[in-house]
């Protein structure tokens, strides 16, 4: 038991004292995961309100598939980005493999189906007097829009903050198209489990410490405006 | 301006409103007068264009964006008083907005609730609201569903003298009592259940 209260006082004083490594793989998770979201919502909001109020063909279908791929494994992900960019792969020519942009590009796959189908649930279940006031008040396409994600600005919320909670503590997509390459792109969660397999049980659980205190803090968010979308 | 003939709407294979004949011309105001599920609601709604599944005649001269509909339990954007009835007037490209907010507030007797939070606001002052909101954007015809329930008799007072002079716009509004009777010039539509026939009747 000793060896895990050790780790846990090393572990601590690795966060207290700002360890370099720690706070790289801190730094480059929360960049490289902000990254990937601010790019899933801004391709994911349109397409969740365009699901939630434009009919077209297939519709039924897009909104299955988009809320089948919110449980993908990660490594699913990795595998298939990893065949894209690989030298080999159709996307090799671009040169990202085993560089933070490729795990952009993968944790943006894993995000995206989480805000699309979040997006589309939190505007389908607006009250239809928001759609038919904002038309009869002469509001064009875009304002109404607009107008509906104001109405629905806590379910876009909570869509945003679980992708990023999906992202930031993801293993599958870092380790496999990132390669855990130090000073480049190591995350916390792929640090964690290297540590861990080195045997550097205290660093490893600094790592896991501080992907929970980011995984506690976005789901107090997330709770929090849960509550507020409650009672709205 | 709107001229009905036959006009019937069937949903899941039922008949929820049937007006056989009804017309209004420009300026004028009609009440539509019916008991809970006589269609009134459906019928205004058919003239707003947002119920385009119908059977029968339906002219309305008027441009679907210069016609406003105020639910019977209407919808207050998130925010205050004031941007609901600036969220119109900025869709229509109005100038000298804010001139228009306050005397539409100030004519709803509401002015100083301009700033407050539409979730602080009673049943009564929401539905002043979202009746300056309507009336604001200068709409040439204006449907209301039931502007009198939930509303006081100070508020009745309020929006009957508004509806007298608000000579510039055709004023189409429903109620299921005789709430409206100090609308004397206004002309009547009996609604029943869709079963039966419903004739427009003068009423001066």
């Amino acid at each position: 038991m000793n060896y895990i209260f050790d780790g846990l006082r090393e572990a601590g004083r690795l966060i207290l004292t700002l360890d370099a490594d720690v706070m790289d793989a801190a730094a480059r998770s929360l960049w490289v995961s902000s990254a990937a979201v601010i790019l899933a919502m801004l391709l994911g909001i349109p397409l969740g309100v365009l699901l939630a109020r434009v009919a077209f063909p297939g519709r039924r279908a897009v909104i299955v598939v988009s809320r089948a791929a919110m449980a993908v494994p990660t490594v699913f992900v990795g595998v298939v980005c990893y065949a894209m960019f690989n030298r080999s792969g159709p996307l090799g020519p671009l040169e990202i493999l085993l560089t933070p942009w490729a795990i952009v590009i993968g944790e943006f796959l894993l995000a995206l189906p989480i805000i699309i189908s979040l997006t589309h649930n939190a505007v389908a279940s607006l009250d239809a007097r928001v759609g038919e006031t904002a038309w009869t008040l002469g509001a064009g396409r875009l304002r109404r829009w607009l107008t509906y994600l104001s109405e629905a600005r806590s379910g876009v919320a909570l869509a945003t903050l679980t992708a990023f909670a999906r992202c930031v503590t993801e293993l599958g997509v870092a380790m496999i198209v990132g390669g855990n390459l130090p000073d480049r792109t190591r995350t916390l969660a792929t640090a964690a489990a290297l540590e861990n397999s080195k045997g550097e049980f205290a660093r490893g659980l600094a790592m896991g410490i501080l992907l929970l205190c980011i995984s506690l803090g976005v789901t107090c968010v997330i709770a929090r405006v849960g509550r507020e979308r409650q009672t709205s | 301006m709107i001229e009905v003939d036959n006009l019937s709407v069937s949903k899941s294979g039922q008949t929820i409103c049937a007006v056989s004949s009804f017309s209004l011309a420009e300026g004028e105001v009609a009440v539509a007068v019916g008991q809970n599920g006589s269609g009134k609601s459906t019928f205004l709604r058919v003239l707003a264009g947002l119920e385009r599944d119908y059977a029968g005649k339906c002219d309305v001269s008027v441009a679907s964006r210069q016609r406003v509909f105020v639910h019977q339990t209407p919808y207050l954007f998130r925010g205050t008083v004031w941007s609901n009835v600036m969220y119109g007037l900025k869709a229509h490209g109005v100038a000298n907005r804010d001139q228009h907010a306050e005397n539409w507030l100030q004519r709803f007797g509401i002015g100083q609730l301009a700033n407050r939070g539409v979730d602080q606001l009673s049943g009564g002052e929401k539905k002043r609201t979202a009746l300056a909101r309507a009336f604001a954007i200068g709409a040439k015809l204006i449907l209301l569903d039931e502007p009198f329930s939930e509303i006081d008799d100070e508020g009745t007072a309020i929006i009957t003298e508004v509806l007298k002079s608000a000579n510039e716009a055709t004023i189409v509004l429903t109620t299921p009592s005789d709430r409206y009777q100090r609308l004397e010039s206004a002309k009547e539509l009996r609604i029943t259940a869709p079963a039966q026939s419903a004739v427009a009747s003068g009423k001066n």
